[in-house]
C-alpha cells in the first residue's frame, strides 16, 4: 500500500490547476468539432437534408372517400361503390422497364411503348392503368414485377345498367360526376377529398395509409330519389315494347306525381349503360326529355283550352264551326283530319280538331295566349333537379302575327321540353298549381342522418281549380268518346290528350310529313290524379298517330303502375258500360 | 492531497448533478427509443419496454458498485476479467449470432454480451495492475498489460465485433497513458486526445480506396452497408440534418419512422434522437454528455488513491470513446464501426455495464473521504 501512496505521489505532480485546465480543454475541442458539425448538418445543410427526406419517401396523391351511393325511393340502389384493382408503377424500383412495359402492356391490352414511358417517369408514382378488372390483376400480381403494385379504389357501379340512365347520369375515373345526377348532386355526393400521404420506407415499400376509420365522417351524401325503381322499370319496359313494336327512332315516358311533382319515372329510348359510358357516344348521354325541345302539336290544345276557358272565350259547350277541315291563315291553310261542321268545344277537344283550336286561338289573342303559356312554365326552366334543362322556344308577342298564334294553337312554332309539357299537363290535375318538378326526396349524410328533405314547392296557379275541373272533364271525354281512346284503364277515369307533331326537316327547314312524333299527355285518376304521363314516341315507322303509337303505351304503364301503387279505382261502373 | 479537500464542501449536491445528468441522458434515450419503436410490428415485448428493464436492473448495478469499497471489488479483478474471457471462448464456439456477427450468450429468453463485461473488468484489471504496484520501464509499463488486454481484443474481434474491440484498445491506451508518462495529467491529454482520434481516423480512412474501406468494413462487420455504397451513412446524416434547427417532434422522425435509418434503436440512436429534437436538443444532449465526462474527470482529480482514479479515469475513457466514436460516426466524421451510445442504445448488457461503471465511478467519489487503512 505504501507502493500505492508512492505512485500517486509521484503521478500527481506539477500544478492541479493547469492540468485540468488542459484537459478540460482537450474534451472540449472534441465536443466543439461535434457541435460544429451538428450545426452544418442541421442548420447550414438542414433545409436541403430536410428536402432530401421529403423527396425520399413523401409524394401526396388524392385519394377521394366514399361516393354517396344513390337510392330509388324505396331504398334500392341505384348507384354503388365497388372495390376495383388499379395498377401503379414506382418507377424507380423498376429494373426493366421494358420487359416490364411488355408485360403489362400484354395484360392491359395497353401500347408496350405507352407503358414504358409511363415505366421511365421520374416521378415516385405513376398510375398504369386504373380500374382494372379482377382477372388482369390477378395475372398482375401473380407476375410480380418489380415496382408494380396493385391498389383497390372505388369505382362507380350501376347496379341495374342501363335503368334510369339519363337521370342518373355517371362518374368518371376519378368519381367525379360528369352528368345527370352524380354531376347536378356532385357537391353532395362527392366525398371529401383525403390527401394521402404515399409513403416509401427504408425497404422501397409503398405503404397507402387507408383509414378505414373515417371513411363514414368523409364519405360522400347518399340522395334518395322519388323515382320508384318499379315504376321505372313498367315505363322502361313498356317503351322498350312500344319502340320496337312501331320501329321508332327513340321514346320518352315521363311519370310525375302532380300533387307533388316528384318524378316517378324517366325512360328514354336510345339509352346507354352508365357503367360503360365511353361504349355510348355523348348524345346519347343527354338527357332529352329536360335538354331537347321539340314541337308538341296537338297536346299543347290542353294549354290553350285551359287559357280560353280561365278566360271566358269558351265554354265546353259553346259552338265552333269547324266547317270542311280547313282554314286559311296568313297564306296558308290549317287542315283538319276529317270534315266536321258545327262542333262544340268539348267535341273539338275529343277529335282533335286544328280548326276549331285556331279559332279559339284567334279569339284569344297572342297577349294572352302568351301569358298562360308562361304561366304553365313554357319558355322558362322547370327547375327541376337535373342538369342541361332548356327554356324551350318560345318567341315574345311582339313577334308573334297571325300565323303564330296559328300555329301555336296546334302545337307549332314552339318548343317545348317533354318534362315542361308533363308538368304543364301535371297543373291541371293538381287543381290549377304549377308545381316544381323534381327527382330528389331527400339527403343523407355520410353517417344516415338526414340532412335535408325535399318539401314540394309551387310555381304559381294558372288556372283556377274550377277551370281545373272543367278541363279534366273535356280530357276525360277526349280518352274516353275521342283520338285517346286506345288510352282508356279499366276501372279508371283517364284525362289525356293525343298530339301527333312534325319534326321541322333541317334540310328544308319545313315540316317533314315523314318525320313525326306521336304523343299521349294524360292523367289517372280523374277526379283525384295520381299519375301523370307523358308519352313520346319518335319517328315510328308507318302511322305515327298519337292516338295509335302512344296512348296504348300510356295504358300499359297507368295501368300497372296503378296496381303496383294500389290506387283504388274510379269509375268502374260507367267504364264496364262503355266497354260494353 | 486528500486532506486539502477534506472541507464537506457540496458533497450531496455534487451527488445529485452527477445522478441528474445521468438521468436526464437516460431519459432521452428512452424517449428516442421509445419513439421508433412503441409502433413497431410483431410479437414480443416493445425494445423500449425492455430497454426501460435493463436500466433498471442497470439502476440496481449502479446502486451496488456504489456502495461496495472499490478496493475490495479490486481483489477480484483477474478473477472477473478471466470469467469474461472464458465467457467470450464460450461466445466463439457457441454463441448466438446475429446478422453474421457472433456475439451474444443465450440465457433462457435472454441474450447477453459479455464482451461488455470484459471490458468492465479491463479497467479493474488494468487499474488494479498500475496500482498495486510501482510499474517501471517500457515491459511493465506496456507490453505486459498490453499483454493482459490482447485476448479481449482478439476474441471480440473475432466475433466479429470491431467496436468493442476497438473500446478495449481505448482502455488500455487510456490506461496506459495516464500511469506511463510522467503524471496523469498528460495521460489525461492523450485520454481526450484519443477522443480526437476518430476524426483523424477519418483523413486516414478517407485516404483507403473504395474497395478496400468495402473489404475492411465487410471483413470486420458484414452486417453493415448490405446494400449500398454508404447507404447507412448517408440516411443518418439526412435523417440529423432533416431535424433542422428545432427538430421534428417526439415520433415525428420521418426518417426513423419510416425506417429510412437503420438501427435507429441502436447504433443510430443519436441520429433519431437529432432528426426529432433539432439542432437545439442535440446540442443539449452533447452538453449533457460533455458534462458527464467533466464531473467523471473531476472524480478521478480528486480520488482518494491512485487505484480510484485510474477506476475512474478508465470508466471516462470507455464512455467517452463510445460517445465520441458513436456520435462520430452518425455525423459522418467517422467510419462506421457498429458501436452503440452509451446510456441511449438499447441493449441490455451495455446498460447495465456501463450504469455499472458510472456507479464504480460514484464509489470512487464517495471514497475520496475515507481515510485509507494504513
Amino acid at each position: 500500500m505504501k507502493a500505492v501512496a508512492s505512485i500517486m505521489n509521484t503521478s500527481s505532480e506539477g500544478p492541479d490547476a493547469r492540468r485540468r485546465l488542459v484537459v478540460c480543454s482537450l474534451l472540449l475541442v472534441g465536443f466543439v468539432v461535434i457541435l460544429l458539425r451538428l450545426f452544418f448538418l442541421q442548420v447550414i445543410q438542414g433545409p436541403e437534408l430536410a428536402n432530401k427526406a421529403r423527396r425520399q419517401h413523401l409524394k401526396v396523391i388524392t385519394l377521394n372517400s366514399s361516393r354517396g351511393a344513390i337510392y330509388d325511393r324505396q331504398g334500392r340502389a341505384l348507384a354503388l361503390n365497388l372495390d376495383v384493382p388499379s395498377v401503379y408503377a414506382t418507377p424507380a424500383s423498376i429494373e426493366d422497364p421494358a420487359e416490364t412495359a411488355r408485360q403489362l402492356a400484354t395484360v392491359l391490352g395497353l401500347s408496350p411503348w405507352e407503358v414504358e414511358e409511363r415505366l421511365r417517369m421520374k416521378r415516385d408514382f405513376v398510375w398504369v392503368k386504373r380500374k382494372v378488372t379482377h382477372p388482369q390483376a390477378q395475372v398482375i400480381r401473380s407476375l410480380s414485377l418489380k415496382g408494380i403494385e396493385l391498389l383497390l379504389e372505388e369505382k362507380r357501379f350501376y347496379p341495374k345498367g342501363t335503368l334510369l340512365s339519363h337521370v342518373l347520369g355517371f362518374a368518371g375515373i376519378d368519381s367525379q360526376g360528369l352528368e345527370g345526377l352524380e354531376r347536378g348532386y356532385e357537391p353532395y355526393l362527392r366525398g371529401k377529398d383525403r390527401k394521402v400521404i404515399l409513403q416509401r420506407d427504408g425497404f422501397g415499400r409503398t405503404i397507402i395509409p387507408r383509414g378505414r376509420g373515417e371513411d363514414s365522417v368523409l364519405s360522400g351524401h347518399t340522395i334518395w330519389l322519388t323515382i320508384d325503381e318499379v315504376v321505372q322499370y313498367i315505363a322502361e319496359r313498356a317503351l322498350d315494347a312500344a319502340v320496337a313494336k312501331t320501329g321508332a327512332r327513340g321514346g320518352t315516358i315521363i311519370v310525375l306525381d302532380p300533387q307533388t311533382g316528384g318524378v316517378l319515372g324517366w325512360a328514354l329510348r336510345p339509352t346507354f349503360d352508365p357503367n360503360r359510358f365511353r361504349a355510348a357516344t355523348p348524345d346519347l348521354w343527354r338527357n332529352r326529355a329536360v335538354t331537347d325541345p321539340y314541337e308538341p302539336g296537338s297536346t299543347l290544345k290542353i294549354i290553350l283550352a285551359a287559357a280560353a276557358l280561365e278566360e271566358g272565350i269558351v265554354e265546353p259547350g259553346t259552338l265552333i264551326y269547324a266547317g270542311d277541315g280547313q282554314m286559311p291563315v296568313s297564306g296558308t291553310i290549317i287542315h283538319d283530319h276529317e270534315k266536321a261542321g258545327w262542333l262544340t268545344f268539348s267535341q273539338a277537344m275529343e277529335r282533335s280538331s286544328n280548326v276549331a283550336a285556331v279559332k279559339t286561338s284567334l279569339a284569344l289573342g297572342k297577349e294572352q295566349l302568351y301569358w298562360y303559356l308562361r304561366a304553365f312554365g313554357f319558355g322558362e326552366r322547370t327547375e327541376i333537379d337535373l342538369p342541361g334543362e332548356s327554356k324551350g322556344i318560345l318567341k315574345p308577342p311582339e313577334n308573334w302575327d297571325e300565323r303564330t298564334l296559328a300555329s301555336i294553337a296546334i302545337g307549332q312554332e314552339i318548343g317545348v321540353t317533354p318534362l315542361q309539357l308533363v308538368s304543364a299537363a301535371a297543373a291541371i290535375a293538381n287543381q290549377g298549381w304549377l308545381m316544381k318538378p323534381y327527382v330528389v326526396q331527400e339527403i343523407r349524410d355520410g353517417q344516415g342522418e338526414l340532412d335535408w328533405v325535399r318539401k314540394p314547392q309551387v310555381h304559381r296557379r294558372p288556372i283556377s281549380q274550377k277551370t281545373a275541373a272543367i278541363l279534366t272533364e273535356l280530357l276525360v271525354n277526349a280518352v274516353r268518346e275521342g283520338t285517346g281512346k286506345r288510352a282508356r284503364i279499366p276501372g279508371y277515369r283517364v284525362a289525356g290528350k293525343t298530339g301527333t307533331a312534325q319534326k321541322v326537316d333541317p334540310m328544308t327547314g319545313g315540316y317533314s310529313s315523314t318525320r313525326l312524333i306521336g304523343s299521349f299527355v294524360g292523367f289517372v285518376p280523374a277526379e283525384n290524379p295520381r299519375l301523370v304521363l307523358l308519352v313520346m314516341i319518335d319517328e315510328p315507322q308507318g302511322p305515327a298517330w298519337g292516338s295509335l303509337v302512344a296512348a296504348p303505351v300510356f295504358r300499359e304503364v297507368a295501368e300497372q303502375v296503378l296496381r303496383y301503387l294500389q290506387v283504388p279505382p274510379d269509375g268502374a261502373e260507367k267504364m264496364t258500360v262503355a266497354a260494353a | 492531497m486528500g486532506e486539502r479537500h477534506l472541507n464537506r464542501r457540496g458533497m450531496d449536491s455534487f451527488d445529485w448533478c452527477f445522478l441528474s445528468v445521468i438521468v436526464s441522458i437516460l431519459f432521452l434515450g428512452g424517449l428516442s427509443l421509445y419513439s421508433v419503436t412503441s409502433d413497431a410490428q410483431g410479437s414480443g415485448f416493445p425494445v423500449y419496454l425492455k430497454q426501460t428493464l435493463w436500466i433498471g436492473v442497470g439502476a440496481l448495478a449502479f446502486l451496488v458498485l456504489a456502495s461496495l469499497d472499490y478496493h475490495k471489488l479490486a481483489r477480484w479483478a483477474y478473477v472477473l476479467y478471466g470469467i469474461g474471457l472464458i465467457l467470450l471462448v464460450i461466445v466463439l464456439v457457441s454463441g448466438k449470432s446475429s446478422r453474421g456477427a457472433q456475439r451474444w450468450i443465450a440465457l433462457g429468453p435472454l441474450a447477453i454480451q459479455p464482451s461488455e463485461f470484459v471490458k468492465f473488468s479491463l479497467i479493474l484489471v488494468l487499474s488494479v495492475y498500475y496500482a498495486t504496484r510501482v510499474r517501471y520501464g517500457w515491459l511493465h509499463r506496456m507490453v505486459l498489460p498490453g499483454l493482459l488486454t490482447l485476448p479481449g481484443f482478439l476474441l471480440t474481434l473475432k466475433q466479429p465485433d470491431l467496436g468493442s474491440s476497438l473500446s478495449f484498445l481505448a482502455i488500455y491506451v487510456t490506461l496506459l497513458l495516464a500511469v506511463g508518462v510522467k503524471s496523469k495529467t498528460f495521460g489525461l491529454v492523450l485520454l481526450s486526445s484519443l477522443m480526437i482520434f476518430p476524426f483523424a481516423w477519418g483523413e486516414l480512412w478517407g485516404s483507403l480506396y473504395e474497395y478496400q474501406k468495402e473489404r475492411i468494413i465487410s471483413f470486420v462487420n458484414p452486417a453493415y452497408d448490405p446494400g449500398g455504397k454508404g447507404y447507412h451513412g448517408l440516411q443518418s446524416r439526412i435523417a440529423v440534418g432533416s431535424g433542422e434547427l428545432f427538430g421534428k417532434g417526439l415520433q415525428g422522425g420521418t426518417q426513423s419512422q419510416f425506417k429510412f435509418l437503420p438501427e435507429g434503436h441502436t447504433d443510430f440512436v443519436f441520429a433519431v434522437f437529432a432528426e426529432e429534437w433539432g439542432f437545439f436538443g442535440s446540442v443539449l444532449l452533447v452538453s449533457l454528455f460533455l458534462a458527464l465526462f467533466l464531473l467523471g474527470l473531476d472524480i478521478a482529480s480528486k480520488a482518494r488513491d491512485l487505484l480510484g482514479a485510474l477506476v475512474a479515469i478508465g470508466v471516462v475513457g470507455m464512455i467517452a470513446f463510445g460517445v465520441v466514436v458513436n456520435i462520430g460516426m452518425t455525423l459522418g466524421l467517422a467510419p462506421i464501426v457498429g458501436i452503440p451510445l452509451p446510456l441511449m442504445s438499447y441493449g441490455g448488457s451495455a446498460t447495465v455495464v456501463t450504469m455499472a461503471a458510472l456507479g464504480l465511478l460514484m464509489n470512487v467519489k464517495r471514497r475520496r473521504l475515507t481515510l485509507l487503512p494504513y
